[in-house]
């Protein structure tokens, strides 16, 4: 119904995209000396890039192509030869990308050019982008909020006009709910389908490369570039496209209980629900039954291949190296002590941990096996409905530090984005409305497996309503 | 968890946790460990063990050599090095 006629199939869409057609492609030629100091005005209040430098490797994109000279930012755990590669972590500062990530070098082929390296946190754990060894990054909306994370830096030069799109890594939310903070579109595409291959392993069954943008033809467009199998990735897929044309009809939305949702996040999921409505989509209520189990299987796996993934940083090859240990030993160990943050230890002891012999049952396995369980119940699901739909988070954008939501509460926060990992489904997430706080809230829809179009469409329909919210004193590029 | 569970974990993870610290992150390992004992109910009677979400075979390619070295761009970000090896302290 309305989104197949409104949004297209999403293949070849790129001709009518918006970011194609607009001023984007200008900003580095033609109005180049506006839009640098338009950049260095917020990034002096943001803080959105680690490393910021639009000519280092423009001619390293192709001069024609559908996305020809647009520029966009890449979250620094991506590997783009000619900048450096820290994950936002002590551990690799200074560190090079010796090769380029398949989807950065897909989108350069398109003409994309990126401009920068955006902030994180360390090795994309944590939902704020504080874990960053390097700087701060503040939220556009509030500078004294946080942008989100992991992919913080990446939502916030999105939402403050800086570029069009920013890639980032969806391994738990780290797309989603940052794109939820700044009040831009964030999409998680369905596992595998993306290369992973120069994306700096997390959680290697849960990663996925994911985009955020200001409009969902950008979304649409950058994921229709970077998708495909990839030799360079075993993991990848060829994406088979929609099974339905897109199409949607019927939505099932997820009943929250009462008390999980700040009062703006209940507002604004109640807004969705009726714009749905008046737009002629079915609904019907559901409730899942295993949501209370996803966030603990989710650290318990998350955890678990992230100690695996992240012993390769020892200190004696590349990057951080302790002026400590007298033999490679020691070395190992304090260059890893120092180099990387509490966070990240935390969750490498706990990986550590759920792994050990006589532990591993317990934890490990107990969680994939009900990790099986939640597939199942989305599995159901989608057996009579096109899309969930749920909150990305239950609070907008929150303050710095741990006054209003310490770690441990981010974390347990998590529950609405970890589902769509642990299934392997694909999720975006939508703004929804800027509450009287002043702060965006988005919401997030769930599809089957290679459907991604069916959130395009979706969030398309939404969109001609109600667009991506602009930030007060921002400048769209897309019009000059 | 006990500092001397949370020791023996450490050194497995290579890490050379100082008292300040191994205290804290104990309170927080802790605290998470408590929070994943809610699995403990869960009934997974004949469940398999999800450990990859495409359910894919085996991916092998052609065993032809390809041109993708990038060793010396690796090597450029070593700490210390001679020519192409690696400096660490000795071994023995």
């Amino acid at each position: 119904m309305q989104g197949k006629d409104m949004a297209g199939n999403g293949i070849n869409s790129s001709d009518s995209s918006s970011v194609t057609n607009g001023g984007w492609s200008k900003v580095l030629s033609e109005n180049k000396a506006s839009y640098l100091e338009y950049v260095d005005g917020w990034e002096k209040k943001i803080g959105s890039f680690l490393e910021y430098d639009i000519e280092r490797i423009r001619s390293a994109s192709c001069r024609e192509g559908a996305l020809a000279g647009i520029p966009f930012g890449v979250k620094d755990n991506f590997a783009v030869e000619g900048f450096n590669i820290t994950c936002g972590s002590k551990i690799l500062e200074g560190v090079a990308s010796p090769y380029t990530a398949t989807s950065v070098a897909k989108l350069q082929k398109a003409g994309a050019v990126v401009v920068g390296k955006t902030n994180l946190d360390a090795f994309g754990m944590g939902s704020s982008t504080d874990n960053s060894a390097f700087k701060v990054t503040n939220n556009p909306w509030d500078l004294t909020r946080v942008a989100g994370g992991s992919s913080g830096g990446s939502a916030a030069a999105v939402a403050a006009g800086l570029v069009p799109f920013a890639l980032g890594s969806d391994t738990g939310g780290s797309v989603r709910q940052p794109a939820s903070f700044c009040g831009v579109y964030g999409l998680k595409p369905t596992y595998g389908v993306v290369s992973r291959y120069g994306l700096t392993a997390y959680a290697s069954s849960l990663d996925v490369v994911g985009v955020l943008s200001r409009t969902v033809d950008t979304a649409r467009t950058v994921f229709n570039t970077m998708k495909g199998r990839d030799i360079l990735d075993n993991t990848s897929v060829s994406h088979p496209g929609s099974a339905n044309n897109g199409d949607v009809k019927k939505i099932a939305v997820l009943k929250v209980s009462d008390g999980i949702l700040s009062k703006e996040v209940e507002l604004s999921y109640a807004k969705s629900k009726n714009r749905l409505l008046s737009l002629g989509f079915e609904l019907i209520d559901i409730e899942l039954t295993s949501l209370e189990y996803v966030v603990p299987v989710y650290y318990t796996i998350a955890t678990a291949e992230a100690s695996a993934n992240l012993a390769r940083f020892n200190g004696l090859r590349y990057g951080y190296q302790s002026p400590e240990g007298k033999d490679p030993g020691e070395l190992m160990q304090a260059s890893r002590d120092e180099g990387f943050c509490d966070e990240v230890k935390l969750r490498i002891l706990l990986g550590t941990y759920v792994l050990r012999s006589g532990f591993q049952d317990q934890y490990y396995l107990k969680a994939q096996k009900i990790r099986t369980a939640i597939r199942n119940e989305f599995n159901t699901i989608f057996e009579s409905a096109d899309l969930v739909m749920m909150p990305v988070f239950p609070t907008p954008a929150f303050k710095h530090g741990s006054a209003e939501l310490d770690t441990f509460q981010q974390k347990v926060a998590d529950l609405y984005t970890c589902t769509a990992n642990l299934t392997g489904l694909p999720a975006l997430a939508v703004p929804s409305s800027v509450e009287e706080n002043g702060l965006p809230v988005g919401v997030q829809f769930t599809a089957p497996a290679f459907e991604e179009d069916r959130l395009f469409n979706v969030a398309g329909v939404l969109e001609a309503g109600f667009p991506s919210p602009t930030v007060p004193g921002i400048k769209d590029w897309s019009k000059f | 968890m006990k500092l001397d569970e949370l020791y023996v974990t450490a050194k497995l993870a290579k890490l050379d946790l100082n008292e300040g610290e191994a205290e804290k992150l104990a309170v927080e390992v802790s605290r998470m460990l408590e929070y994943f004992s809610v699995m403990e109910k869960v009934d997974v009677e004949g469940l398999e063990a999800t450990v990859q979400t495409l359910s894919r075979e085996n991916v092998c390619r052609p065993d032809v050599v390809t041109s993708r070295d990038v060793s010396a761009k690796m090597l450029d970000n070593a700490p210390k090095r001679d020519d192409r090896f690696i400096i660490i302290p000795n071994v023995l």
